[in-house]
């Protein structure tokens, strides 16, 4: 009981913190939702809302308060877009997180204009959990609705860790672009000066897992990489990263693909009746390999 | 390092509000990411047992209704005499009893109905109900909204989504397109079968008052008829040749194929939004939560983590949202319901009808 009164007063807090950086978002005829990132007025939205750049765009704030700007880039394949408030500023803005650290289970708040902007009502807020993760979408039991997409799914810290995209027919299924998806295509998406700060090199580790019934398997480790420099062995388990239980090989590896060159993981392994730490450290990823 | 593809599978639907909304039907599901086990979903029962300790000490006071055997809602118990508020609409005629926690099914007798707000004052033929405790802080978005039932963990629980507000009644028409080029709002053409055409309106007549304000322009029109309910019938005064004359409308919602009325987007509606209930438009105040109810599910208590109620769970509405009554305005129904049942049996029991 505790818990939860501690939870509801997480919540709440949450909600009035971050709500004043959700907007509505208005692209020609169609409405949907965005926040904003950066004092300037920088909005992460769904590609779908504003379909291509250099659309003009109004922005409504919770308080009713509008701004004009415009679209930037869009990634059609992720449904992941920017858009930039040009009056000028300061804008509130939240906080962006990262997806490496999310958890199926963790408890998320989904913010948005469901049904489009209504004053009387302004933002509508659900609370839910991570009910699945794959590489390249969240899904969620936080109910949205059209008009919603673009708007921000936060973690428990208030921080943007995914942007909401798209639904089927039963009240668990709402699915979410990751934020790592709009980082990896940064340059593309941005379109216009000035451009943020580059996409991480992609780290390289030197093995690939699989799933079996003893979780996460090491299946392959390439020869002088770091993980046969940590002297990993084929069949081992990884039990931990950081600290983190790793549960399935798609949580590995996405750890992996969020983590950068130079970066040392301390892992737990498995092998055979052993529990054993191991410390790897990353490299850059070698040319020719993707 | 491979990943497989995501890969959600089923129909998908991009949210854009937007006149062609997509629809695309994906690849068969086929990566094998995790899932949550069920029971640790939001309303799973993991969840839900964490509420047990709220929801089993208000098992006394809520009641499940039933119509010739179907259960149709919850209700709240408001009294130690067996007095019970639910939602109205579910409540059809028909033998009328209820289950109560203990597990026995008890008669029940409608005494008098709100249709304003859609509530019902019902009498319950039991011992032992315990009354609720009605919550005084006003609500915070955020909170924890816990929808308890019959059994000692909570039927669904979800949080408050948005500041209180009003729902207005579902559009309802009079049946009148205006006339694009008059100055003032004209009679252009008339739907066939609504109101305006029975009460003898014709093309050309000017809209000079509704509902006894004057109007001069077409969207004063609309805007005072958007508060009129189907059903309830609204005086127009109009101008012809000169002459001014009033007409009593019956307002009518359209079904659909009707005046323009698509069935389409209706028919995607429901298919996102899974049961919504019958009556889920129209009241003065409403809390929106974000629990997911069965239409049946509603009429009773929404509770607060002390097991107060902070408002009478009244529509599931649509995808994202539930309503209820807040708990302060439920009690100014409770006590007008109260009234209207003390009123001569005749009066009391007659069926609720335009009040406008």
């Amino acid at each position: 009981m505790a818990d939860l009164r501690d939870m509801q007063d997480h919540v709440a807090a949450l909600v009035a913190r971050v709500s004043p950086a959700v907007v509505e978002v208005e692209v020609g005829h169609a409405t949907g939702s965005g926040v904003v990132i950066s004092e300037d007025g920088l909005v992460l939205t769904a590609g779908h809302v504003g379909e291509w750049t250099g659309r003009r765009v109004k922005f409504t704030f919770p308080n009713g308060k509008t701004a004009r700007g415009q679209t930037l880039g869009v990634d059609e394949e992720a449904d992941a877009g920017l858009m930039r408030i040009t009056d000028p500023g300061p804008w509130p803005h939240a906080d962006v997180g990262e997806m490496k650290r999310a958890r199926l289970g963790d408890w998320t708040l989904a913010l948005g204009h469901p049904g489009g902007f209504d004053a009387k009502r302004s933002l509508v807020a659900r609370l839910g959990r991570i009910v699945r993760l794959t590489p390249g979408l969240v899904q969620t039991d936080c109910t949205i609705f059209p008009g919603d997409s673009g708007g921000p799914l936060f973690d428990m810290y208030g921080r943007v860790i995914a942007i909401h995209t798209a639904i089927a027919s039963s009240t668990i299924e709402n699915f979410h672009v990751p934020i790592t998806e709009f980082f990896e295509n940064w340059g593309e998406l941005t379109a216009l000066p000035p451009p943020p700060p580059p996409p991480r090199p992609q780290a390289y580790c030197g093995l690939s897992v699989v799933d079996d019934a003893g979780g996460c398997r090491l299946d392959k480790i390439e020869d002088d990489s770091p993980a046969a420099k940590a002297d990993l062995k084929e069949g081992d388990y990884v039990l931990l990263v950081d600290g983190r239980r790793i549960e399935a090989s798609a949580a590995f590896n996405r750890w992996i693909a969020e983590s950068g060159p130079g970066e040392t993981l301390q892992l737990e392994i498995k092998r055979g009746q052993n529990v054993f730490p191991v410390r790897i450290k990353l490299q850059p990823q070698p040319r020719g390999v993707k | 390092m491979t990943d497989a593809l995501p890969s959600p599978g089923r129909l998908l639907c991009l949210l854009l509000l937007a006149a062609g909304l997509a629809l695309a039907a994906l690849a068969q599901d086929q990566d094998n990411s995790p899932r949550l086990p069920r029971a640790r979903y939001r309303s799973g029962q993991e969840v839900l047992d964490a509420f047990a300790p709220i929801s089993a000490q208000m098992r006394d006071s809520i009641v499940e209704l039933n119509v010739k055997e179907d259960t149709v809602a919850l209700g709240v118990v408001v009294d130690t005499n067996g007095l019970v508020l639910t939602k109205a609409s579910e409540i059809k005629s028909g033998r009328l009893t209820c289950w109560l926690a203990s597990g026995k099914e008890v008669e029940a007798q409608l005494l008098a109905a709100d249709d304003d707000n859609d509530v019902a004052l019902v009498r319950v033929k039991a011992a032992g109900l315990k009354p609720v405790q009605w919550a005084s802080n006003p609500v915070v978005e955020g909170q924890w909204a816990i929808t308890p039932g019959l059994a000692d963990t909570p039927q669904a629980v979800g949080i408050i989504s948005t500041i209180p507000h009003r729902i207005r009644p579902q559009r309802a028409l009079i049946g009148v397109d205006f006339d694009l080029d008059a100055t003032r709002p004209t009679v252009g053409l008339l739907e066939s079968g609504f109101g305006a055409e029975e009460a003898g309106v014709k093309p050309g007549d000017i809209f000079v008052a509704v509902d006894g304000a004057s109007v001069t322009n077409s969207q004063q029109v609309i805007e005072i008829l958007r508060e009129f309910r189907d059903g309830q019938t609204v005086r127009i005064r109009f101008k012809r040749a000169g002459r001014e004359f009033d007409a009593s409308i019956k307002m009518m919602t359209p079904k659909a194929g009707q005046a323009g009325f698509r069935s389409y987007d209706n028919e995607r509606e429901n298919r996102l939004s899974g049961d919504v209930s019958l009556r889920n438009e129209g009241f003065e105040q409403v809390i929106q939560h974000d629990t997911v109810l069965e239409p049946w599910q509603c009429g009773g208590p929404l509770v607060n983590l002390d097991g107060k109620v902070i408002g009478l769970n009244i529509a599931r509405a649509s995808r994202f949202a539930t309503y209820a009554l807040p708990s302060g305005l439920t009690r100014q129904i409770l006590a007008k319901l109260k009234s209207k049942a003390e009123q001569p049996q005749s009066a009391a029991m007659k069926s609720p009808t335009d009040e406008r």
